[in-house]
């Protein structure tokens, strides 16, 4: 707002000594109100970020606990944490029967995603991401497959042989098999 | 000329495709028909196509990028996998690279292997590879030329510098790999012997600076890397190294090199802190070039050693919002650091002996397949300068800048 004034006391100042003093005056008015302006400019990033952090706050909040089903064919009633970080980190390829694992996520922004990761695995989603490629994209491994919903999901857990994902635990009924996690 | 290339291109692709579909297909009759899940939907395709624009001050960098900036970094891969077994994974990644001077988009396998897994079990797993692998270097070759796999346009660039790429990337022969998840953390072991590498022009350029008469042939190298992880790779520390062996076939009698070799050693240690917002990721690295036997007109029997260091951390501002600073060091030879010994045996400018690299970054991920990034280096030294975009090593310039734009997509 001062700084076109800023510009035009200056010209002034040049003109003859006198006005050197409201020149100085001037320049120190200027640089306040730019301040003022990056004072206010930070103020509002800050009441953004803080708006930004508590929406995110009240979404994972607002995602129930996750629990980790399989297919009910899978012949496991427990897995331990160690099983369950090597079969979502894309490294554990068949169940002890030899039937392959296939592996159901939800997209990484997903409340029930990140909340699952971080939760049940102790891993947050941008970690499991890279796992998986660093797998996919230097022929190590294959990626899980994505699913667009939890409904989905469901569906997809209930109908594939082999099949692991994971669902708030007032989704889970009969049709999938939820299984602890030691 | 454009249409030549496009042909060449083309054919060359083609032969990729078949090579490809033949290995898939054999791989797929040897499979019994009674597997309950059909071994048809472990069929993966995934790919990744990036377009940046570079904009330096003083030396060029990937195609002309002083003053008006350039295109010409470019790089789309695709790569397919598949089970034909529970215990089999094959899979083959195809790269089509621009970079300036350095890459001229030709079509070549980045890997193309066979993984049979011998052990899979919740607390160790082991098995082995067998055709063209990734070599296990640091914590970032792996995915080198996926952009969304790298923290910066450009990787640290004193590690992991472009002149000797495909030398770098991948090698073809053999690897064993075991994974043990104790409760202290996982330990990732993989140890391989293969041939090198030593397509293209790339290895003679980065070595004798020029073209030979003669060509250079990859021997038996080995190779190996070890990494600790914990809580799913919160932390992550790892040393991986390689021994690479070169020998040189004279063109003929007036060849004025004889059948030399030269051996390449490289150690990494890598240390990398993951936290929900931010990460921390250091690596320090030795490199070793001998040289021997070249004879009176080629280089002399010397060994060199170098190093290279980059200390870098990111901050995710949300998750689809991230910046990055890096400080970034590579010597040539360690004991010669700044290269005034250099230009006193050579004439040549002392900088093109060092690189110290300080980068801010930013990235923008618009959705899940596609992001935007844009970062600044600011460079003293030339060492990894690309020789191709800059013939004249009189010509560099020891302070120079580069600003760069990169938009990428994957599936």
């Amino acid at each position: 707002m001062h700084g076109p004034v800023l510009d035009a006391q200056g010209e002034l100042a040049l003109s003859g000594a006198a006005s050197r003093l409201d020149y100085h005056c001037s320049l120190q008015q200027g640089i306040g109100s730019r301040l003022m302006v990056v004072f206010r400019w930070l103020r509002h990033c800050l009441a953004i970020y803080l708006l930004v952090t508590l929406l995110s706050l009240i979404c994972n909040s607002g995602a129930a606990a996750q629990e980790v089903i399989v297919h009910s064919d899978v012949p496991k009633e427990s897995l331990s944490r160690t099983a369950v970080r090597a079969i979502f980190g894309m490294r554990l390829r068949t169940w002890p029967d030899g039937t392959p694992i296939r592996v159901f996520v939800l997209e990484d922004h997903s409340p029930i995603h990140s909340s699952f990761a971080k939760q049940k695995l102790g891993i947050f989603p941008h970690q499991l991401r890279r796992a998986w490629d660093r797998l996919v994209y230097s022929g190590a491994g294959q990626a899980p497959i994505e699913v667009s919903s939890a409904r989905e999901m469901h569906a997809r857990v209930a109908a594939t042989r082999g099949a692991i994902g994971y669902l708030p635990k007032e989704m889970i009924d009969d049709s999938v098999r939820m299984v602890e996690i030691e | 000329m454009t249409a030549f290339a496009w042909w060449r291109l083309n054919s060359q692709m083609i032969q990729y495709f078949k090579w490809m579909g033949g290995f898939l297909v054999l791989a797929a009759t040897s499979v019994t028909l009674s597997a309950e899940v059909s071994w048809k939907d472990t069929f993966q395709i995934h790919g990744f196509a990036s377009q940046a624009y570079i904009l330096t001050s003083g030396n060029n960098f990937f195609g002309k990028s002083r003053d008006d900036g350039t295109l010409d970094f470019r790089e789309l891969g695709v790569n397919a996998s598949l089970r034909p077994l529970p215990d089999l994974l094959v899979s083959a990644q195809l790269l089509s690279r621009w970079a300036g001077e350095s890459d001229d988009g030709s079509i070549r396998l980045d890997y193309g292997l066979l993984d049979y897994s011998l052990v899979s079990q919740a607390d160790f797993l082991g098995g082995v590879r067998l055709g063209r692998i990734i070599n296990p270097l640091g914590l970032y070759n792996d995915t080198r030329d996926v952009a969304f796999t790298r923290p910066s346009i450009l990787l640290p660039q004193s590690i992991y510098f472009d002149r000797t790429r495909n030398l770098a990337l991948s090698s073809d022969g053999g690897q064993l790999y075991s994974e043990y998840r104790t409760g202290m953390g996982d330990f990732l072991f993989q140890f391989g012997v293969a041939l090198p590498r030593t397509e293209g022009q790339e290895v003679e350029r980065a070595l004798f600076m020029r073209r030979v008469p003669g060509e250079l042939k990859g021997n038996i190298s080995l190779g190996g890397r070890l990494l600790y992880e914990r809580d799913g790779g919160r932390v992550r520390l790892g040393i991986s190294g390689v021994q690479t062996n070169i020998d040189y076939d004279p063109a003929g009698p007036e060849d004025p090199l004889q059948a030399g070799s030269i051996d390449f050693d490289l150690l990494i240690l890598s240390a990398q802190y993951n936290a929900e917002r931010w990460s921390l990721t250091g690596e320090y690295a030795l490199r070793r070039i001998a040289t021997k036997d070249f004879g009176p007109f080629g280089p002399s029997d010397a060994s060199l050693t170098g190093e290279s260091y980059y200390l870098q951390g990111a901050y995710r501002f949300t998750p689809n919002w991230e910046g990055v600073i890096r400080y970034d060091a590579l010597y040539a030879n360690r004991d010669d650091r700044y290269g005034s010994r250099f230009e006193a045996a050579t004439g040549l400018p002392a900088h093109l002996r060092f690189a110290k690299d300080f980068t801010v970054g930013l990235r923008w991920d618009i959705t899940p397949s596609f992001m935007l990034r844009a970062e600044y280096h600011n460079v003293n030294g030339t060492a990894w300068l690309p020789l191709g975009d800059n013939p004249d090593p009189f010509a560099t310039q020891r302070h120079w800048d580069l600003f760069a734009l990169l938009l990428s997509y994957r599936f």
